[in-house]
């Protein structure tokens, strides 16, 4: 018995290696290009298409200050954080209050319902760019930044119900049925118990809604012409002029424009691993 | 209990919102675009009424849309597949360990959080002959492929190429959505497994995939809409060429609707898309069945 | 009581909050409108560069431009400047104009770009405005100087320069090559390009990748077989005629002179590929000028530009043009703003720093100008007539881009007949039903 155990155990060191191994060279894979990324932003134009492996002999740092102040990055940033944490927290709390009538309450619709919300994320958005923005003009919606929340809002909408309704359904029967044993209103079921106990899927939905909003470039595009309403993405194409394109500025300005991704992306993770330890400790 | 849940106030309260907000904002627009796939209509003068002609052409006339077609079907089988088989094995692997999952998740799913349009770019890059992967390959004597322009076979290289980028940018999402299924199981199932005598690979097998099974058609079914909807990597990394040879059906829109400015013909292949995503999500669903089991 | 409190809480905070947002922005809107308007005339200009953030020497330019108009012009007129890149350019101008806010003047290319604008009555009829005050008589050539954007006799847009496509050459290896006479035929000039290839350079850099750079080659080559578009167009003529099969199979015997990335290379590496001394010659429009230069400086000396040989005296040439807005309310604002554009200070900086071709009669400064200027302004004056770039003058956009598919498709190896066939059966089914 002991002598079996023992040699499991060297297999399981042995997998374990093996899998380190693995993953660690699967990591090298997803760092490299962006480290890339990296290192174009600190070249020129000129090295980088004579030279493009070669270390630059001098840090461009300019580059940066040119994408910040040429690019004016900084309101830029500061409307698509504003744009996209609005966008976020009523996505997340209409899209789960919708959720948990799908996935949990009893209804003949339900099921329809949920279709009808999913076709919204079949729809190429640029389908319904013109009939939008020609809706949008009319009752002055565009060139502002509730212009830009309202449409990113419905288009989180359907995945947020998607992706929620299917972590209300995963809940335990026996919370609700104590829940109602106590006598619980159905919003405090959902305000109290529901809703918090799906965590770990707002987190995984409000990143990639987050994500997706933080991205957009064509609705943006088209929807905003003021320049102190610009979102990032729209800045960054900047630097794409009519016959060629500053390749390093528009790293440098990509780089920026990554920075608070990763920052915001490491704090939801963080929330994300309490989520997982929490619901592996109550189980 | 059961009439608590069958409140049709509180129903309505819930839904309500989200129904407003989506009937305007998308749900009219995309009845608005339906109705353009019946006219001519180039945005710039109003809508004339032709009927189906633009279905008629898109079907008998265009060559494009064959290769959108193959390509987009290619592509869905293509991410659907492997997202699942990768995605399930980091989630399994990195559940699997405790040194350093956190660093090798934040990693995988970091392409996820970048936008594909900057790394479509960053791609092209490196798969441009003159400076990326071809000039490594060079200095061992190797010379690389046309990876983005090589026109040979069904399914030509740069398909395969733009297939894996986007499989390298989003496998991290299916892994996310698998590893927080996996955190909700209850650790007693594998304890009690354990205690019979299962290895880990026999607990995975009998526990972890039947119980994220509803996950997986959730997953899958995004990995599939997502995969036909594919549109940022392509257009960055060869804007549909050489001579649309990696066009889909997005990018065959976009170039439609916006380049040549053919809306009711760009809307026309929307309908198309969205009647695809439509079975295709239907199929998924049917298959990988949701069965409701208790965590 | 407590659940239907909550209840009506919950449901009213999330209309509210919507309700807010929508009824701040509105007021928002409102409140610059109102003190924007007032005395002064505001009118806004639709452009493909962001002025701040662009290296390219004529959007600076253009910025200038703009800078005196509304300093010369303060508390009478006022423009602001809408700005995205190209790629969006197109979309974004035909959503402003199916919403009713089509920009005061825009920006657009003259062909089938311009096309799309005139037709449904988008684009303002300028021809009283050209034709008052001299304004015409300022312009190179005159009326002729309008001749691409003119329909019917109407003038629709105001040329701001012009480009010509031309072959710019390193004169050390031609040195080197023993290459003394530029070549004039086609002939020669595959000449030249095995003597270069013999010397061990590479002879000529393009980009397939980005497929206009291979199609303005096609192009000169179908002009120089005399493919006429207008008969193509017009259906009396077709893609597999024998003279554009002709053009075709040159295509593929200069193709043997490529650098061996072509295929793949960005219009940006093929340029780079010249101005860093890995290539013999360069096929560009005039706009490259700029970026070779700026690039590496050191090179302007050594760069040589020749009319493309073999296409009896016949040059590619393109031009930015302004259309303004039938919609506009003030056109008076609008053309005098595009008058900056074509005033001697604009122009000169045009053939000065920009490296472009000026539309008008100005006197400018040679010395100032980059030495390559001097040799495009004696290609484009030697020519006897100018063509459109192929992309942008045959019937439709679409068309052009199905011309430049076929001609990167047989470079890339497939049949000509069959590429050719390709284009044929685009205009069956497109151009001539």
């Amino acid at each position: 018995m002991s002598n079996k155990a023992k040699e499991s155990s060297i297999g399981s060191k042995v997998t374990k290696t093996l899998i380190y191994i693995f993953l660690s060279f699967l990591a090298v894979v997803y760092l490299l290009p962006l480290v890339w990324v990296l290192y174009v932003s600190v070249k020129d134009d000129k090295t980088l298409f004579v030279s493009p492996w070669e270390m630059p002999e001098r840090l461009m740092i300019e580059n940066y200050t040119f994408a910040w102040t040429a690019g004016k990055l900084g309101t830029a940033t500061l409307n698509s954080a504003i744009v996209c944490f609005v966008t976020l927290i009523l996505c997340l709390i209409i899209g789960s209050m919708a959720a948990f009538a799908i996935g949990r309450m009893r209804w003949k619709l339900a099921s329809p319902m949920m279709t009808y919300f999913l076709t919204g994320m079949m729809i190429p958005v640029h389908c319904i760019l013109i009939p939008l923005f020609v809706r949008f003009a009319k009752i002055n919606l565009t060139n502002s930044l509730v212009g830009l929340i309202l449409p990113y809002l419905t288009l989180s909408l359907p995945l947020t119900i998607f992706i929620m309704t299917g972590f209300f359904k995963g809940l335990p029967n026996e919370l609700f049925e104590s829940a109602c044993i106590d006598g619980c209103s159905i919003y405090k079921i959902f305000t109290h118990i529901a809703f918090p106990l799906s965590k770990t899927g707002l987190f995984v939905t409000g990143l990639m809604s987050f994500v997706a909003n933080w991205n957009e470039l064509l609705l943006a595009m088209v929807f905003i012409s003021d320049d102190e309403m610009k979102t990032l993405p729209v800045s960054l194409s900047k630097f794409v002029g009519p016959y060629n394109t500053n390749y390093s500025q528009m790293f440098a300005a990509i780089v920026i424009a990554i920075i608070p991704t990763i920052v915001v992306y490491c704090c939801f993770s963080n929330s994300i691993v309490d989520g997982l330890t929490q619901g592996a400790v109550k189980g | 209990m059961d009439k608590l849940f069958r409140d049709k106030k509180a129903i309505i309260i819930f839904v309500a919102p989200a129904f407003l907000l989506f009937t305007f904002v998308l749900f009219i627009p995309i009845c608005q675009s339906v109705y353009y796939s019946f006219c001519e209509y180039n945005a710039l003068t109003s809508p004339e009424f032709i009927g189906i002609e633009n279905y008629r052409q898109l079907f008998t006339v265009d060559k494009t849309m064959k290769i959108a077609i193959k390509n987009s079907m290619f592509f869905l089988v293509f991410s659907v597949v492997t997202q699942l088989i990768a995605g399930l094995i980091l989630a399994a692997l990195l559940t699997n360990i405790k040194k350093g999952r956190n660093f090798f998740k934040n990693v995988y799913y970091l392409p996820c959080v970048l936008s594909s349009a900057a790394l479509g770019l960053l791609w092209m890059f490196i798969f441009t002959p003159k400076l990326g992967i071809n000039q490594i390959l060079a200095e061992f004597g190797i010379e690389g492929p046309l990876w983005l322009m090589d026109t040979k076979g069904f399914i030509i290289l740069p398909m395969w190429v733009i297939a894996f980028v986007a499989l390298w940018q989003y496998v991290g999402q299916s892994m996310m959505l698998y590893m927080a299924q996996i955190s909700g199981i209850s650790t007693t199932l594998y304890e009690a497994s354990y205690i019979d005598g299962c290895t880990k690979p026999q607990a995975f097998r009998y526990i972890t995939l039947p119980l994220i099974r509803p996950m997986m058609a959730t997953a899958m079914s995004l990995n599939a809409i997502g995969s036909l909807k594919f549109f940022d990597l392509i257009f960055n990394m060869t804007e549909g060429g050489p001579n649309h040879m990696t066009e889909v059906l997005a990018t065959h829109l976009y170039m439609q609707g916006f380049k040549y400015f053919k809306y009711g013909y760009a809307s026309a292949i929307g309908v198309v898309l969205l009647i695809i995503c439509l079975i295709v999500t239907f199929i998924i669903n049917k298959f990988v069945k949701v069965d409701n089991y208790e965590m | 009581m407590k659940k239907r409190l909550l209840a009506v809480v919950l449901s009213v905070a999330m209309v509210a909050s919507m309700l807010v947002g929508c009824g701040g922005s509105a007021e928002t809107a409102g409140g610059a409108a109102g003190g924007a308007s007032g005395e002064v005339q505001e009118i806004t200009w639709m452009f493909w560069d962001d002025l701040n953030a662009t290296e390219d020497l004529i959007s600076k330019g253009y910025k200038d431009v703009v800078d005196r108009f509304n300093k010369d012009y303060e508390g009478k007129y006022h423009v602001t400047v809408v700005t995205t890149n190209l790629e969006e350019y197109y979309p974004k101008l035909n959503a402003l104009v199916a919403a009713g806010e089509t920009p005061d003047c825009f920006i657009v290319s003259p062909g089938p770009n311009l096309d799309v604008y005139v037709d449904p009555g988008v684009a303002a009829d300028l021809t009283s405005y050209i034709k008052a005050d001299g304004w015409i008589d300022t312009f190179n050539g005159g009326e002729g100087a309008f001749s691409q954007q003119t329909y019917d006799g109407k003038i629709y847009a105001v040329p701001l320069n012009i480009a010509a496509a031309c072959v710019f050459y390193n004169t050390e290896m031609f040195e080197t090559a023993g290459i003394t006479e530029m070549p004039t035929d086609w002939n020669g000039f595959l000449g030249a390009c095995q003597k270069l290839q013999d010397a061990g350079y590479t002879p000529l850099t393009i980009s397939a990748g980005t497929a206009w750079c291979l199609s303005m080659l096609a192009g000169y080559l179908c002009d120089s077989e005399g493919v006429d578009t207008a008969a193509i167009d017009a259906g009396t003529a077709h893609w597999t005629d024998a003279n554009v099969v002709n053009a075709a199979n040159k295509l593929v015997e200069v193709s043997q002179f490529f650098q061996p990335t072509a295929a793949g290379d960005t219009n940006d590496v093929a340029t780079a590929n010249f101005y860093n001394e890995e290539a013999a010659m360069l096929i560009q429009g005039s706009w490259a000028i700029g970026q070779i230069n700026g690039a590496n400086p050191a090179f302007e000396d050594k760069c040589g530009v020749f009319a493309f040989p073999g296409t009896d005296g016949r040059v590619i040439a393109k031009s930015d043009s302004i259309a303004m807005s039938a919609k506009t309310e003030h056109p008076e604002a609008v053309i005098a703003f595009m008058k900056y554009f074509t005033d001697d200070t604009a122009q000169k900086y045009t053939a000065e720093v920009g490296g472009k071709i000026p539309v008008t009669k100005v006197e400018y400064d040679a010395s100032v100008a980059p030495a390559q200027l001097a040799y495009v302004m004696d290609v484009f004056g030697n020519a006897k007539s100018t063509f459109g770039f192929y992309n942008e003058s045959l019937a439709t956009t679409e068309a052009g881009a199905a011309f430049d598919d076929a001609m990167v498709s047989i470079y890339l190896g497939t049949p000509v007949e069959e590429g050719l066939q390709a284009v044929e059966d685009f205009y069956v089914n497109n151009v001539w039903k």
